[in-house]
C-alpha cells in the first residue's frame, strides 16, 4: 500500500501549498501584484515561531503571535512599499523588482540573525506517529491538515459571507467602480495584504514544524503556489487549492512510475499541457 | 692616530659582523606570521559540519601559538564560508591565494574541493581535506591532499560487513551531488561484488528535507538494508525512517555521524563506517571548555590535518625553505608518516587509516568493530 501513503503524504504537503495558494490568490486577484515577497513572509513565520518556542513560550502562542508579526509585515509592505511606488505611477515590472528586493532582504536579513543552517523546531510532541492502518502520519502532518483545510474554510466563508470580503471582491471585480462607491481601494490593499500575510504564516510555521526551517526554503512553495493559483484559474481560492493539492498529489504520485529527480519537471510539463488547452484555469467559471 | 685608526677598525669589524649576522640570519629566526587559509561551510545546510572543521583547525593553532608557534612563528589561519558551493569556494581561493597569499588551504566537501582542485595544480597551493570522500578526490589535484579514505573505501568495509550480517538485498537513498553520486557508484559497484543486490535507488537535492517520498519508494523494494549518501539534513532523515516504522537496517558512512542525528532518539539502530580518530580525554575536555561543544569526529579530523601542517612546516623551517605550497607539498610526502590522533601514511595523495563501524545507540556512537582499509 505504498501508494496510499504516497497519495496521503502528497494531500498533507498540498494541503499546506494550497493554502499558501489561496492566500497569494487573494493579494494577486485584488491588488494586481505579483507578491513574490509573500515567499519571505511565510519564511519569516517560521523563525518568529521558533524563536519565541526555543524561548520556553507555549508553542500555540508562538504560532499566533508568529501570524500577528506576519500580518503586521504584510501591511507594512503593501503600504510602504507598494502603495508609494503606485503613487508615483510605476510599473507593474517595477513592483515586481521592488517585491524581489524586498524578499531578498528578509531572506538575508533571517540568514544573518538566524544563519543558514536548518533548524528544528524543539517539538517532541511534532514527530509523535498515529497509524491509521497501513498510513502512518506525525502529529504535525495531522496538524497540518486540520489546520490548511480550516483555513482554506475560513477564507471562503470570510471571501463570501463577510461585508470585508464582500468589499474585497469588489475592489477585485473592479478598483474603479469601487473607488466611485467609496471603498477605498488603497485601504482594501492593505488590509487583503495584511489577512493573506497572517494566511500564509500558518504553512509558514507548520511546514518547517515537520521539514526544518531553512532561509531560502519559501521560494519553492511559493512558485508552487503560484502556478496551482494560475492554473486553478486567477481569482478562485477553491482553484488555488485543488491544483496546489493536485499538483502535490501528483508529484508524490509520481514517483512510482519515475525517479525522483524528475518529478518536479514531469509534474509541472504536465501543468504546461493542461494550461495550453484551458489557459483561463480550471475553476475560471467559478469566479 | 694608530689608536684612533685601531678602534675604527674595531667598529667597522663590529658593524660588518652585524650586518653579515643580519644577512645570514636563518628565515626561521625572524619570527614573524605564518598565514594559512581555511575555505569551509560555515553558513548553510553544511554548516553544522563546517563550524566543527574550522573549531578543529583553530583549537590545533591555538595550542602551538600559546606556546610560542612553530619555531617562534605564530600561525593564522584566515577562514572563508563557501556554503559548501563549489562556485563561492573557486571565488574565496581566488581571494585566499591573490589577496592574503596564502601557501596553503584546508578544504571540505568533495564539490568545492573539485572545484579548486585545477586551480591548486596550476597556482602550486596545497589543499588539504580532511572531511571530503568523492573518489575523484584520489587523482583530482598532485596538490590536493585526502587525509581521511574515500568513499570507495568505506563503501567496501560496509558491503563485507552488511553481507556478513546476511544482509543481501539493499536500496540506495544518494544526494544528487559529487559526494553523493560517488558514494552511489561505490555501493552499486561493491556490493554486488561482496555478493549482494542493488534492488533500488533514489535521489535527493543537496539541502532538502522531505525524503518520505524517496523512503517510501526504497521501502517498496523491500531491501535488507538502506544504504545512505547524504552529507545534510540527517536530523529529518531519521525521524521521517523513523515515522515509517521501516523493517530494514539502515547504513551509511562517515556522512552520518551529525552529532544532532546521533543525539535524536529516533537514530537508534543506525550502523555506517567511520574513519577512526580519536582523541585523548585532556584533549576533548579542552575543547568542550572552550566551544561548549564534544570534540567531533570532524573536530578531530581537522585537528589532525592542522597538526600534519604543524610538522611540515617545522621541517621547511629547519631546513630553511620558504614556505610555499610546492615546498609545503614535497614536504609532506617527503616525512609521508604521522603520528597525531591516529598513524597516518601517504602513500598516495589519501591518507591510509583505520575504519570502524559504528552503531547509534541512545545518543551514543558506539564502534562495533575496526578495519584496516587500504
Amino acid at each position: 500500500m505504498v501508494w496510499l501513503q504516497l497519495l496521503v503524504n502528497g494531500l498533507v504537503t498540498g494541503a499546506a501549498l494550497g493554502v499558501v495558494a489561496i492566500s497569494f490568490a487573494l493579494i494577486y486577484a485584488t491588488t494586481k501584484i505579483f507578491h513574490v515577497a509573500h515567499a519571505g513572509v511565510y519564511t519569516l513565520a517560521g523563525y518568529l515561531a521558533w524563536s519565541l518556542a526555543s524561548r520556553g513560550m507555549p508553542d500555540l502562542v508562538s504560532l499566533l503571535v508568529a501570524i500577528l508579526c506576519c500580518t503586521v509585515v504584510g501591511a507594512l509592505i503593501q503600504h510602504q512599499l507598494y502603495a508609494r511606488l503606485e503613487r508615483r505611477r510605476a510599473t507593474h515590472l517595477v513592483v515586481l523588482i521592488a517585491s524581489l528586493g524586498a524578499l531578498a532582504v528578509i531572506q538575508n536579513v533571517i540568514a544573518a540573525t538566524y544563519s543558514s543552517n536548518i533548524l528544528q523546531f524543539p517539538v517532541p510532541w511534532g514527530s509523535r506517529v498515529e497509524t491509521f492502518g497501513s498510513v502512518r502520519l506525525t502529529w504535525t502532518q495531522i496538524l497540518t491538515v486540520v489546520l490548511s483545510v480550516a483555513a482554506y474554510a475560513g477564507t471562503m466563508w470570510f471571501a463570501h459571507r463577510t461585508i470585508l470580503g464582500k468589499q474585497i471582491r469588489a475592489v477585485a471585480s473592479n478598483p474603479f467602480l469601487a473607488e466611485i462607491t467609496r471603498l477605498r481601494p488603497q485601504r482594501i490593499y492593505v488590509i487583503v495584504v495584511a489577512i493573506g500575510s497572517a494566511i500564509v504564516a500558518l504553512p509558514g510555521v507548520l511546514v518547517p514544524l515537520d521539514l526544518g526551517l531553512q532561509p531560502y526554503g519559501g521560494v519553492t512553495p511559493l512558485l508552487t503556489a503560484t502556478i496551482a493559483m494560475i492554473a486553478g484559474g486567477v481569482g478562485s481560492i477553491t482553484g488555488a487549492f485543488v491544483l496546489a493539492v493536485g499538483i502535490a498529489v501528483l508529484q508524490n504520485l509520481s514517483l512510482l512510475v519515475i525517479p525522483g529527480e524528475w518529478s518536479i519537471g514531469v509534474t509541472f510539463f504536465i501543468f504546461v499541457i493542461f494550461m495550453l488547452f484551458r489557459p483561463t484555469g480550471l475553476f475560471a467559471k467559478a469566479r | 692616530m694608530r689608536q684612533v685608526q685601531g678602534v675604527r677598525r674595531a667598529l667597522a669589524a663590529v658593524v660588518a659582523g652585524m650586518v653579515l649576522a643580519g644577512m645570514v640570519r636563518p628565515a626561521a629566526a625572524v619570527a614573524e606570521t605564518i598565514r594559512l587559509g581555511a575555505i569551509l561551510p560555515l553558513t548553510g545546510p553544511g554548516a553544522v559540519v563546517g563550524t566543527q572543521e574550522m573549531r578543529g583547525i583553530q583549537f590545533a593553532f591555538d595550542a602551538v601559538n600559546a606556546k610560542g608557534g612553530v619555531q617562534g612563528n605564530k600561525i593564522d589561519v584566515v577562514f572563508e564560508d563557501n556554503q559548501a558551493k563549489p562556485d563561492v569556494s573557486v571565488l574565496s581561493f581566488n581571494k585566499l591565494v591573490d589577496l592574503q597569499k596564502v601557501p596553503m588551504i584546508f578544504t571540505g566537501y568533495s564539490g568545492p574541493s573539485l572545484a579548486m582542485a585545477p586551480l591548486a595544480t596550476r597556482k602550486k597551493i596545497l589543499l588539504i581535506n580532511a572531511g571530503a570522500q568523492s573518489d575523484k578526490l584520489r587523482n583530482a589535484s598532485p596538490y590536493l591532499v585526502n587525509t581521511l579514505p574515500s568513499t570507495g573505501d568505506e563503501v567496501a568495509v560496509m558491503s563485507k560487513y552488511l553481507i556478513q550480517q546476511g544482509k543481501k538485498t539493499a536500496a540506495v537513498l544518494f544526494e544528487n551531488d559529487a559526494a553523493g553520486i560517488g558514494g552511489r557508484d561505490d555501493f552499486l559497484d561493491l556490493f554486488p561484488k561482496a555478493g549482494g543486490t542493488v534492488l533500488a535507488q533514489e535521489a535527493v537535492q543537496f539541502g532538502q528535507t522531505d525524503y518520505r517520498p524517496a523512503l517510501l519508494k526504497l521501502s517498496a523494494a523491500k531491501p535488507d538494508v538502506l544504504y545512505v549518501v547524504i552529507t545534510a539534513g540527517m536530523v529529518p532523515l531519521v525521524q521521517q525512517l523513523k515515522q515509517m516504522n521501516a523493517g530494514f537496517l539502515v547504513a551509511g558512512t562517515t556522512f552520518m555521524a551529525d552529532p544532532a542525528a546521533i543525539a535524536d532518539p529516533a537514530s537508534n539502530g543506525i550502523i555506517h563506517t567511520q574513519v577512526q580518530i580519536d582523541a585523548p580525554p585532556d584533549l576533548s575536555t579542552a575543547f568542550k571548555a572552550k566551544y561548549g561543544d564534544d570534540m567531533d569526529f570532524f573536530a578531530r579530523q581537522y585537528y589532525n590535518a592542522a597538526q600534519i601542517m604543524v610538522t611540515v612546516i617545522d621541517k621547511l623551517l629547519t631546513e630553511k625553505k620558504p614556505i610555499t605550497g610546492e615546498n609545503l607539498h614535497d614536504t609532506l610526502f617527503a616525512i609521508r608518516s604521522f603520528q597525531g590522533l591516529i598513524p597516518m601514511e601517504f602513500k598516495s595523495n589519501t591518507a591510509t587509516v583505520p575504519i570502524g563501524i559504528n552503531k547509534m545507540e541512545n545518543g551514543k556512537d558506539v564502534t562495533l568493530l575496526k578495519v584496516t582499509a587500504e
